[in-house]
């Protein structure tokens, strides 16, 4: 096991990891930018150390900074929690030539699966749909404008690199495609280092299904069931839960199970996510598959019981998993609400700003991962995640009650949040009927959402 | 096995290149424990309880001076705030569990407090100068790395603004440490072969217009 791990990244999840730390007995460096040095993990971590600006692309997108920061701290490992740096197989290989281990898949895993259109053709192999897409990346408008054609408007455009819906637009015509390509590319080269586009056939009303796994380095894995993330706005989730509502306990099986064979017979490592597309018939295909921790990972760990950080670290320390798919047991429901700066209000613009009063729900079934506390200063430059609610409960009917009594509880005065939109969403008869795909937020617009919900 | 031993390796030029000055650092890591462990704490529960500014102690070859600042028991968790340089990266010295927490959150005090009289000039510091002093000027560190100063940058050398004072290894690539300021160099805040973090304070220099330092110089 490692003995020092430095964490690469900021917020929630640097706190995240630092607990599991904690949890492991390992100390934990937290590497950190000018603008976060007022931050939680940094004032609990058992060391700090900066690495750069505010700026993300000269700190925690800086992968000599990050590395040289675990040198000189005498790390063994690098957690790069979600984001910056945490799916670059070229960061990876150069942690593993400094003697260091990147807390993930190992840098040839990575490789294997860096290109999401590579991981479409290389599961597509191991028997797992997909949706009709161009042929390889995209060489040129031209060749864009071609493919569209081939596989018909309307159509997505999607960065071969990274994800949380930047450098992505739907394009219903040929006429828009010059364009869209356009901004795709300049948000993929800004936000990724990397401007591969690829397309895929737009399908519309679908659901977000994605699938838990985690796989030990000796080709041993399970599965920790799914989680709908349909509730998006923007291809940005904002609420996530398990299970889903699209399918029933047989179907959810089937789905999990393949996507378990799929990845370790192509050889993958460590915890990881299959991200799914569920039509209206209940068919699924195959979208991208995420190494590394998720945001919504907490879902599973209410369901499970099972903790993936650690597992995470562990299994990246070399260690077989303990414990076999008979003893995962996936009880109840979890929601988990992000709780993000911005104004629903206002088009979700970010805000930034001081926390004068946070006050975080409690009682059964409740949990808050958030890295504020009254006085911060949320600093404008990076994502505007405040933290996650997450609720569980024996059954749907009882979470989102659940639900509603802890968000009404949850205070964050200084800055406009985004519970609002949360609460509006626990009125919507689309959600509550299991019903929600991950067009209808924008749609409705958030708008007239929100005055739904405010109807009497 | 062969992971293990290029792990061993690097641990070793980490090391190598953290002790410039070799074994005799090393033999101070059991004096530093246990100023971190005992001492220091104690040390801090007295500086907390007295009307004293100051308080400093000797142990082997280390010193630690703990100064009291004002303004810095805002937050919700003064005890372990670690503002201006949460932790100096002194690897060995750290890393026992919580304890050396409460140790990072009180060595930054003291050196939030000995830099507030000095302009902070060099990469973006927005907001950490409290009481600038016109004739004073500090060069910082530009990345995370091993600190080495140039010998002759002696403490009276007279310097142009943008001259070398040292440079930053990161990795094996240099980064240069620059003089922002036509002066004279001060006192050299951190020693050659220290490990050292984005923006830490490396050397402090007196500008051309102010009298040669005198006395500490």
């Amino acid at each position: 096991m490692f003995e020092k791990i430095l964490i690469a990244n900021r917020g929630e999840i640097a706190l995240r990891v630092l607990r599991a730390c904690r949890l492991l007995g390992i100390s934990a460096v937290v590497a950190y930018s000018e603008a976060d040095r007022e931050s939680l993990p940094v004032q609990l971590a058992d060391e700090a150390i900066c690495i750069g600006p505010a700026d993300a692309k000269r700190s925690y997108l800086l992968a000599p900074a990050v590395i040289s920061a675990a040198l000189v701290t005498g790390c063994d490992a690098i957690h790069p929690g979600y984001g910056f740096l945490s799916e670059d197989e070229g960061f990876a290989e150069v942690v593993r030539a400094h003697g260091l281990t990147f807390i993930g898949p190992s840098p040839q895993v990575l490789e294997r699966f860096a290109s999401k259109e590579g991981s479409r053709r290389l599961l597509a192999g191991y028997g797992l749909p997909t949706i009709p897409g161009s042929n390889g990346l995209l060489r040129d408008d031209a060749h864009a404008l071609d493919e569209a054609a081939r596989i018909g408007f309307p159509v997505l455009i999607k960065p071969s690199a990274g994800g949380g819906g930047k450098g992505m637009r739907m394009v219903r015509t040929a006429r828009e495609l010059e364009t869209a390509l356009k901004i795709c590319r300049s948000e993929a080269r800004s936000a990724f280092g990397d401007d591969s586009l690829y397309l895929e056939k737009w399908l519309e009303n679908n659901r977000h299904v994605e699938v838990q796994v985690a796989v030990d380095r000796y080709g041993h894995g399970v599965h920790l069931g799914e989680r709908d993330c349909s509730v998006q706005r923007r291809h940005q989730k904002i609420l996530e839960e398990a299970p889903t509502p699209a399918l029933d306990a047989a179907a959810r099986t089937d789905l999990c199970e393949r996507a378990l064979r799929a990845v370790v017979a192509a050889g993958y490592e460590n915890v990881g996510t299959l991200e799914f597309l569920v039509d209206g018939a209940g068919d699924f295909y195959f979208i991208e598959i995420n190494c590394r921790i998720q945001v919504e990972h907490p879902v599973t760990e209410m369901l499970t019981g099972i903790d993936l950080v650690t597992t995470q670290i562990r299994i990246a320390a070399g260690e077989p998993l303990t414990f076999t798919q008979a003893d995962v047991a996936m009880r109840g429901h979890a929601i988990e609400f992000r709780i993000n700066a911005e104004d629903p209000t206002a088009d979700f613009r970010p805000q930034a700003g001081t926390v004068e009063r946070f006050v975080v729900p409690g009682g059964p079934g409740i949990r808050m991962d958030s890295h504020l506390y009254a006085g911060y200063d949320v600093p404008p430059f990076y994502d505007s995640l405040l933290g996650k609610l997450i609720v569980w409960a024996h059954d749907r009917p009882t979470a989102i009650a659940r639900a509603r009594v802890a968000l009404d509880e949850l205070l964050i005065e200084g800055l406009t949040t985004n519970i609002a939109i949360h609460q509006a969403i626990l009125s919507n008869d689309a959600f509550l009927e299991g019903r929600m795909t991950t067009n209808v937020l924008d749609r409705i617009g958030s708008a007239a959402f929100l005055a739904a919900a405010s109807r009497p | 096995m062969a992971d293990e031993r290029r792990r061993t390796e690097r641990r070793a030029a980490a090391a190598r290149a953290r002790d410039a000055d070799g074994s005799a650092r090393l033999a101070d890591h059991a004096a530093i424990d246990r100023l971190a462990e005992d001492l220091l704490p104690a040390l801090v529960a007295k500086l907390g309880a007295s009307d004293l500014g100051e308080i400093e102690i000797r142990e082997g070859a280390w010193k630690v001076r703990l100064r009291r600042t004002d303004g810095a028991t805002d937050g919700p968790l003064h005890g372990r705030r670690s503002t201006d340089r949460p932790s100096r990266p002194q690897p060995g010295h750290a890393g026992h569990g919580h304890a050396p927490a409460a140790v990072e959150s009180h060595r930054p005090a003291a050196l939030r407090d000995g830099s507030s009289t000095l302009a902070a000039i060099g990469p973006g510091r927005p907001g950490s100068e409290p009481r600038r002093d016109p004739n004073r000027a500090v060069a910082t560190s530009p990345a995370v790395g091993i600190f080495q100063p140039r010998p002759e940058m002696r403490p009276g050398t007279r310097v142009r603004a943008g001259d070398r004072l040292g440079f930053v290894d990161v990795l094996g690539v240099r980064q240069e440490v620059v003089s922002p300021v036509d002066g004279r160099v001060g006192a050299t805040v951190v020693e050659s072969g220290e490990a050292v973090e984005y923006g830490q304070e490396l050397v402090r220099l007196e500008l051309a217009s102010a009298p040669a330092p005198a006395g500490d110089a």
